[in-house]
């Protein structure tokens, strides 16, 4: 039990340490390319412009309007940190994104209007764990259905289609697969709606709205399912191969127990940590690839968000808060799925 | 993706049994008693790779990956030859190439499917004229186009590009006119040649470096002309009352006879006269290109800007080979070294490589990539870059978990025990065992990169300097052309990227057997 908390506790420093390279070199790409400054720049000229003009309905002597406004201008300055080099002040930025405090957006709002990250980000990660939970469960019933199934008739023509099918489905990018669903569903049958979250205008009632959110959903799903199932099936069937050829599995099948409980009791049983990690695996490379699928889909999430605060006016801190918690969520998705290693399997647990 | 469906396994055994793949530690008894000879090492090596594509050769999902990466490379290598190098800033991001392309134009195949014919493009050029004739004032020179137009569809433009107009006193008098099928001769334009200006001295040179387009299909002669004609030659049928709206139909049309007052296709055979009268011998024309605007063009169509889709088609393919290379082998080389050492090495430089790899493997590479790319500027070898420095982890782990094993066999005991130093045993003697799996593992990083330079080009950050099938799917989704149905534009580019990323996943699944899973157990 020591030993299991020992090692969960070394991959939680692990991931801290992932979590701080990808700040590192956040950092130093901002700061020593020179965009970290220029952002900073502008945003003290801009405020200067700004404080000229108000200061200028009181001050009436130029002189002391100029003097005034560079002072200012040099607190202000100093308040950005543009005194100091990137390499001073951008590690201050960090302490502070690992506080959890994101700052604030410069065009980005929440429908509410807020302009913190936070707010923004909260309300934009229900969305997005909507989509990816709901694929991510239908991924995972699918694949191991379909998965435990093919591994009882390995090498027919069946299970070879399945793994062209697997090959096929990590060939094809999710936001094509999207494109295409969009012109032949959405457009050519008019059975779905094309993107966005809600009809315009968006009907009345808790009910109807959830409603017609889950109708908008089934198309980005339709996509992200597909991509993922294929080499999920794969990896259950393989791993369910490879475990049903051990000698226990032998030796249950010998005492006569039916194939059922052989199957659920002493080849999944064994099997389950590996398909797990595919589940999870696949669940955080789908975060990633929520970025295209919500851009196709105009669907408002975090990976839509991301989107926006790259492309257009790129917004420094947005892009560094975004960054932040897509790695945030990779890592925690990773422990989790650390900690379900430990529960699953009894000889790590037992170790 | 592991293990194999056992069709395959068993007629992969036949084959790889000789290689030095399996996971017995000792090779092949003749590189034991002698390996501290180089040839032998050198040879162990040559034929266990050997041996990997024997078997790729021998099952089904293998040929198919041969034969469709032996078509991709032809292409790349036609293209290499055949294309300019600056072609995506020369050629393809440069609007003026494509000023005389129909725009959003459907491929001409299109035709064949059709009900109704659809205008081909045609563009001629000629450099001599077709007739030459002495005038009192000097020469009439005569350029003829024959122009073919038998389609349901109006051409959607008729224009003429001179170049080259050299004159020595007199500017030359440019006339253009078009003989229509039924007898009647439209005068198009007259184009005007700048007389010479003060201290010019001759011979005096214009459309040199700019060649002057004329837009036929829009000029007012010709609109004039044309109402004459129309009135002159279907005197009792009712016509448009203005037909000149539309002049690109009704150069090619005449009134229906229903009497509905609609412009119907004029087909047959047309004829587009350029009538130069030059004062002197020596004055002339280089060329006169005219372009009969199709509904449909080349191969696979046009965009929004007129390209010509076919030709970025074709591009994509080196591109896409290169990224899948390169990204393939620096990442194989640096994640094979570094497992080789891991695994080698032991202690405290297997310590930090193995913490190393483990928080590189964690990263999530698309949202860095992204962000790397969006700070540090649009280059392809960034992305690249940034792609091998992420994908090399996974390898160094496998590669390690295989050397633990060789390093304690008996082959490295006894190449220790003759005193070879650690750099010679893991390069003649660790490194032989593992290269056909790592071959097979490097395949598995090529589909990864071809995808993630897709996915990054169609959110807009691919580089500009150099086209790609991602950065022709994100022009059309930009610009919204899925949404009106311009398929050949959307389709073709991600066909080609799944057809690519797929060539390698075959390839990879032929290759499965050297990758035998009970190798990753052991760790």
């Amino acid at each position: 039990m020591l030993t299991t908390l020992r090692q969960l506790a070394f991959r939680a420093v692990t991931l801290f340490g992932v979590l701080l390279a990808v700040l590192l070199l956040l950092v130093v790409s901002l700061g020593a390319t020179g965009f970290s400054d220029d952002l900073l720049r502008a945003q003290v000229n801009e405020e200067t412009r700004g404080l000229r003009q108000s200061l200028g309905q009181t001050i009436r002597d130029p002189d002391q309007l100029e003097r005034t406004v560079a002072e200012r201008q040099n607190e202000l300055k100093r308040f950005y940190g543009l005194d100091r080099p990137w390499y001073t002040r951008l590690p201050e930025a960090v302490w502070r994104v690992l506080r959890l405090d994101l700052g604030e957006a410069r065009s980005l709002r929440t429908a509410e209007g807020s302009n913190s990250v936070s707010d923004i980000v909260l309300e934009r990660l229900p969305y997005t764990m909507l989509l990816l939970t709901t694929s991510s469960l239908i991924t995972a019933v699918v694949g191991l259905l379909v998965g435990v199934r093919m591994a009882t008739m390995v090498g027919s023509r069946l299970d070879r289609a399945v793994a062209y099918f697997a090959a096929i489905s990590f060939a094809v990018p999710a936001w094509w697969l999207g494109i295409l669903l969009i012109v032949i569903v959405a457009f050519q049958l008019d059975l779905l709606p094309a993107s966005g979250m809600y009809s315009t205008p968006p009907p009345e009632g808790r009910l109807d709205r959830s409603l017609d959110l889950a109708h908008h959903a089934i198309l980005p799903i339709l996509t992200l399912v597909p991509v993922s199932v294929g080499p999920y099936i794969y990896t259950v069937r393989t791993m369910t191969v490879t475990v049903a050829q051990e000698d226990h599995v032998q030796l249950a099948r010998a005492k006569g127990l039916p194939e059922s409980q052989v199957t659920r009791r002493h080849i999944l049983r064994v099997a389950a940590p590996p398909i797990v990690t595919g589940l999870i695996l696949g669940l955080a490379g789908s975060l990633s690839g929520s970025i295209l699928v919500e851009t196709i889909f105009n669907w408002q999430g975090m990976g839509r968000l991301y989107f926006d605060a790259v492309s257009g006016a790129a917004d420094e801190g947005v892009i560094v808060a975004l960054t932040f918690v897509f790695t945030l969520m990779y890592v925690i998705a990773r422990f989790v799925l650390d900690i379900l290693y430990v529960l699953l399997d009894p000889r790590v647990r037992l170790q | 993706m592991s293990a194999t469906p056992p069709s395959d396994q068993a007629r992969a055994d036949d084959t790889t049994r000789p290689a030095a793949v399996s996971d017995s530690p000792i090779a092949a008894p003749a590189t034991f008693g002698d390996s501290h000879l180089e040839p032998v090492s050198d040879d162990e090596s040559g034929s266990a790779i050997r041996s990997a594509l024997r078997l790729l050769v021998a099952n089904g999902s293998g040929k198919a990956g041969i034969a469709l990466f032996v078509v991709m490379l032809g292409i790349s290598l036609y293209v290499v030859v055949t294309y300019p190098l600056d072609f995506g800033t020369a050629r393809w991001s440069n609007p003026t190439v494509w000023g005389d392309n129909p725009k959003n134009a459907p491929p001409v195949w299109t035709n064949w499917v059709r009900s109704d014919r659809a205008v081909e493009h045609t563009s001629l050029t000629l450099d001599e004229p077709s007739q030459i004739r002495a005038i009192p004032a000097g020469e009439v020179r005569i350029f003829r186009v024959p122009l073919t137009y038998d389609a349901d569809e109006f051409p959607t433009f008729l224009s003429m590009t001179l170049s080259g107009v050299t004159f020595h006193g007199r500017p030359p008098a440019i006339l253009a006119s078009l003989q229509r099928p039924d007898g009647t001769a439209v005068r198009l334009a007259s184009v005007p040649i700048r007389a010479p200006r003060a201290g010019e001295t001759a011979p005096y040179r214009r459309f040199y470096d700019a060649p002057e387009r004329v837009l036929l299909s829009e000029e007012q002669t010709a609109a004039q002309s044309l109402a004459q004609i129309y009135q002159q030659t279907y005197p009792g049928l009712a016509v448009p009352t203005n037909v000149t709206d539309d002049l690109g139909a009704a150069l090619f049309g005449r009134p229906a006879e229903d009497g509905s007052g609609r412009i119907v296709p004029l087909t047959g055979e047309y004829s587009l006269e350029v009538q130069t009268v030059v004062a002197d011998p020596t004055d002339g024309i280089a060329g006169v290109r005219v372009v009969l605007g199709g509904t449909v063009f080349g191969v696979m169509g046009t965009d929004g800007l007129g390209r010509d889709l076919f030709e970025g088609l074709l591009y994509g393919f080196p591109v896409g080979l290169l990224i899948a290379f390169l990204a393939a082998i620096f990442s194989t080389v640096i994640g094979a070294s570094l497992g080789i050492l891991s695994g080698y090495a032991g202690g405290v430089t297997d310590a930090v490589i193995q913490r190393l790899s483990d928080i590189i493997s964690n990263v999530p590479v698309l949202p860095l990539l992204i962000f790397l790319v969006s700070v540090l500027g649009r280059h392809l070898w960034l992305i690249i870059l940034v792609l091998v420095a992420f994908s090399w982890p996974g390898l160094t782990i496998l590669v390690r978990s295989m050397v633990l094993q060789i390093r304690s066999g008996q082959l490295v005991e006894a190449a220790k025990a003759l005193g070879a130093s650690r750099r010679r045993i893991m390069l003649r003697h660790i490194f032989p065992q593992t290269a056909p799996f790592i071959v097979a593992q490097m395949i598995f990083f090529a589909p990864g990169a071809i995808l993630a330079e897709a996915s990054l080009s169609f959110l807009g950050l691919g580089d500009p300097s150099i086209p790609t099938w991602g950065q022709m799917l994100e022009a059309g989704f930009r610009t919204g052309a899925l949404y009106v149905g311009y398929w050949w534009w959307v389709i073709p580019p991600g066909v080609l990227i799944v057809v690519t990323a797929l060539a390698f996943m075959l390839l990879a699944l032929a290759m499965e057997p050297i990758v035998d899973p009970r190798l990753r157990k052991t760790n």
